[in-house]
């Protein structure tokens, strides 16, 4: 027996003190969320301060008209709706290493087909016809996600490039769509005409939720909502508890091992475009379907791109996620009582929400990096005093994260 | 179709030469020294916001006059930028976040601290400036803006910066392969495992690599919003920093190929708003032909990507020289 051999046995001896894994995961992206929304708080304070203003009484009012009223609440839960299905989309694409950057096109080229499906399909039955234009929604979504899908299994051209000129194309592709083969055909009264499609027949509207919970019917609450919910669910069984998800989230966090394991990483990739796209293609259903009930020139944009920071914020988790789009919702709605309670500009909202995604992003990295380094300290006797040894140099090559698609994900055997 | 649509449209196609190229070789420095950086739309966001409110602040606030005002104007939109890319370095160099999602957010915050920067410069106006703010007297480039038949009317009327940023080429190329400071840099995206070995610090090289880019990507804003349009609006950037960063990975990293990549990528922008009634072109709705140019940028990416050898380095967190 050798000289070191009692700090090696001594080793496992701590292993079944430690708490289980998922709770110590569990606890750590719960802190790593209330350290990054504290240290966004105490910066936005001292930007009101800057402006000579009270910050408990700027955030009271932030909280007031959000959470202090049902209206207020109803509001946060519609604007959260589009959130989750964006939010959802990035992160399917995220699990495998990807980035879809192009939710923004892919929810436009969507509301253009879903247009056309109320507007053509207008003879089926009610309920029918509603699934259709979702379904039509999808496939719209599904097909603009399949070109840098393809182009990235085709030809590795980086999806962020590609999804991010797709988003442009995508505009003027609904430019096009509002000013040719969709545009009224029964002109609308007033002055000033937007540009816009026919009516959709009422059939093919979603219901408001809201009269139920005492919601006032100007916040556009839509059962929606529930569908959100439930694609949250449907996303995370999928790449928790599916073969696709096992791969998938293989192929996002070590690509190399993943080939070697068997995985066709290109088929998984183009899959996981093929699902993001189709969460996309929901997304704008909320404005069209629920609120406006028509396409129009003035739709809603940057849903896709806010979608990304709900991702992010959710860690990049399903059920994360509809957290994240009910804070980022309540922070949004925050603006319209910001503007009414103080001298403080409405913009306030947005960099304290642009502090907070920056925080985020970073305390997550530390924190998943702490993780890491436990969960090494852990793994192995040998390789501890190995560690030990030149702790500097060991982290490099060997570190758990080297993978850079990980970010969010800290090394994961639970689950499964 | 008359000669001067053509003319013309190759005076805009070197005008948003001067844009792609600057915000190119932004990502040159960055990408070289072995940071990814997807921000370069942001940062050029944060220029134009703090190039257009520069020049009219150093020519009228400060009555500084002509010469000096816009080109303060366009200093300031680069300062500005490379504080703002500080943010992408302290991610990924010394918390080693995720180039492609420090990018992300660096572009996500940039609109947000773009309307707020608004909001405190042009009154309350939160997306967009006044029109006709300051710029610089334009110039003919002599000899060739004096050939007839119309052809002169390309190299008529540009702004100075354009030649500025065409002859960029020459310093950059020099520093990056003739000084000790570039061949560092570029080691530093190549394997800096061994630059480290060498006692040069990977950090120190690769956060003068980003701020650069900072630079070069908010003077290119600056000129788009104070030289060419005369105002900030929100959403003027309209993908260029992402057609730069095509242009860059066409050009395989090397200035002097980026050069040309950015001209085309120019002409390109140039299609739709000057030549949509060119034979072929004019037979498409208007909608299309404004997607030429990101199509373009799409077939491009997708055809030469596997041709081109990025720096080794770039995109992959560095563990070592943990002392920042």
């Amino acid at each position: 027996m050798a000289v070191e051999s009692p700090p090696v046995l001594e080793r496992p001896v701590d292993v079944p003190e430690a708490r289980p894994e998922w709770v110590e995961r569990f606890v750590g992206q719960l802190l790593a969320l209330l350290a990054s929304l504290a240290i966004a708080i105490v910066l936005g304070s001292v930007l009101i301060v800057a402006y000579g203003e009270n910050p408990l009484q700027v955030y009271s009012s932030i909280i007031d008209g959000s959470l202090g009223s049902v209206d207020g609440f109803g509001y946060v839960l519609s604007i959260a709706t589009p959130l989750i299905f964006s939010a959802l989309a990035v992160c399917v694409c995220f699990k495998g290493g990807m980035f879809n950057i192009g939710v923004e096109g892919q929810y436009l080229v969507a509301m253009v087909t879903a247009s056309w499906a109320a507007l053509e399909l207008d003879f089926l039955p009610g309920p029918l016809l509603v699934v259709a234009i979702l379904i039509a929604a999808m496939l719209g979504g599904m097909a603009w996600a399949a070109i840098p899908g393809i182009l990235k299994v085709k030809t590795g051209a980086h999806e962020v490039v590609t999804t991010i000129m797709l988003n442009l194309v995508a505009v003027s592709l609904l430019a096009w769509a509002i000013n040719f083969p969709l545009k009224f055909t029964v002109r609308p009264e007033g002055q000033n005409v937007d540009l816009r499609t026919d009516l959709f027949s009422q059939k093919g509207l979603i219901g408001d939720i809201g009269q139920f919970f005492g919601v006032t019917p100007g916040a556009h609450l839509s059962w929606l909502l529930f569908v959100a919910i439930a694609a949250a669910i449907v996303v995370w069984f999928l790449l928790r508890r599916t073969r696709l998800g096992y791969e998938a989230r293989a192929v996002g966090s070590s690509p190399g091992s993943a080939r070697s394991g068997g995985v066709l990483i290109g088929s998984i990739q183009l899959r996981l475009f093929l699902i993001s796209g189709a969460l996309a293609g929901l997304v704008g259903m909320q404005q069209i379907l629920a609120d406006k009930g028509y396409l129009g020139q003035a739709y809603q944009t940057q849903l896709g791109f806010t979608g990304i920071a709900v991702a992010f914020l959710g860690q990049n988790n399903p059920i994360g996620i509809i957290f994240a789009a009910i804070l980022w919702g309540i922070l949004s709605r925050g603006e319209v009582s910001l503007q009414i309670g103080s001298e403080v500009p409405r913009e306030f909202i947005i960099i304290l929400q642009s502090i907070l995604i920056l925080t985020v992003v970073i305390v997550y990295q530390i924190a998943k990096r702490r993780l890491a380094a436990r969960q090494l300290q852990r793994a192995g006797a040998a390789g501890a005093l190995e560690d030990s040894a030149s702790p500097g140099e060991s982290a490099g090559p060997r570190g758990p994260e080297s993978a850079a698609a990980e970010a969010f994900e800290p090394a994961d055997d639970t689950g499964n | 179709m008359p000669f001067t649509d053509i003319a013309v449209a190759i005076q805009i196609s070197l005008i948003y030469f001067t844009i792609i190229y600057l915000t190119g070789l932004g990502g040159l420095f960055s990408e070289r020294s072995g940071i990814v950086n997807i921000g370069l739309e942001g940062l050029m966001v944060i220029g134009t916001v703090t190039g257009a409110f520069g020049a009219r602040f150093f020519t009228d606030t400060l009555e500084l006059g002509l010469p000096w005002g816009p080109v303060l104007g366009l200093l300031f939109g680069a300062l500005c930028g490379a504080v703002f890319a500080g943010v992408h370095a302290v991610a990924t160099i010394s918390f080693r976040v995720d180039h492609i999602v420090s990018g992300v957010v660096i572009n996500l915050a940039a609109i947000g601290v773009a309307r707020f920067l608004s909001q405190m410069f042009f009154d309350g106006q939160s997306t967009q400036s006044d029109p006709g703010g300051p710029h610089l007297t334009e110039i003919d480039i002599p000899g060739l803006s004096s050939i007839g038949g119309g052809v002169g009317r390309a190299f008529q009327n540009l702004s100075p910066i354009v030649f500025v940023a065409a002859l960029m080429v020459i310093p950059v190329w020099y520093v990056l392969n003739r000084t000790r400071w570039g061949l560092r840099l570029r080691s530093c995206g190549e394997n800096p495992e061994a630059t480290r070995s060498l006692g040069v610090s990977v950090p120190l090289y690769r956060y003068q690599g980003v701020m650069l880019s900072g630079a070069f990507a908010g003077m290119s804003g600056a000129f788009l919003a104070s030289e060419i349009i005369g105002n900030w609006r929100e959403g003027q950037t309209l993908g260029l920093g992402f057609i730069s960063l095509a242009a860059l990975i066409l050009s395989n990293w090397n200035p002097i190929r980026l050069m040309f990549f950015a001209w085309l990528f120019g002409f390109t922008v140039a299609i739709p708003l000057r030549l949509d009634e060119a034979p072929v072109i004019n037979l498409l709705p208007p909608q299309f032909i404004n997607m030429i140019p990101y199509f373009v940028t799409i077939v491009a990416i997708a055809g030469f990507v596997g041709r081109v050898r990025p720096p080794a380095a770039a995109g992959k967190a560095y563990e070592g020289g943990g002392g920042t």
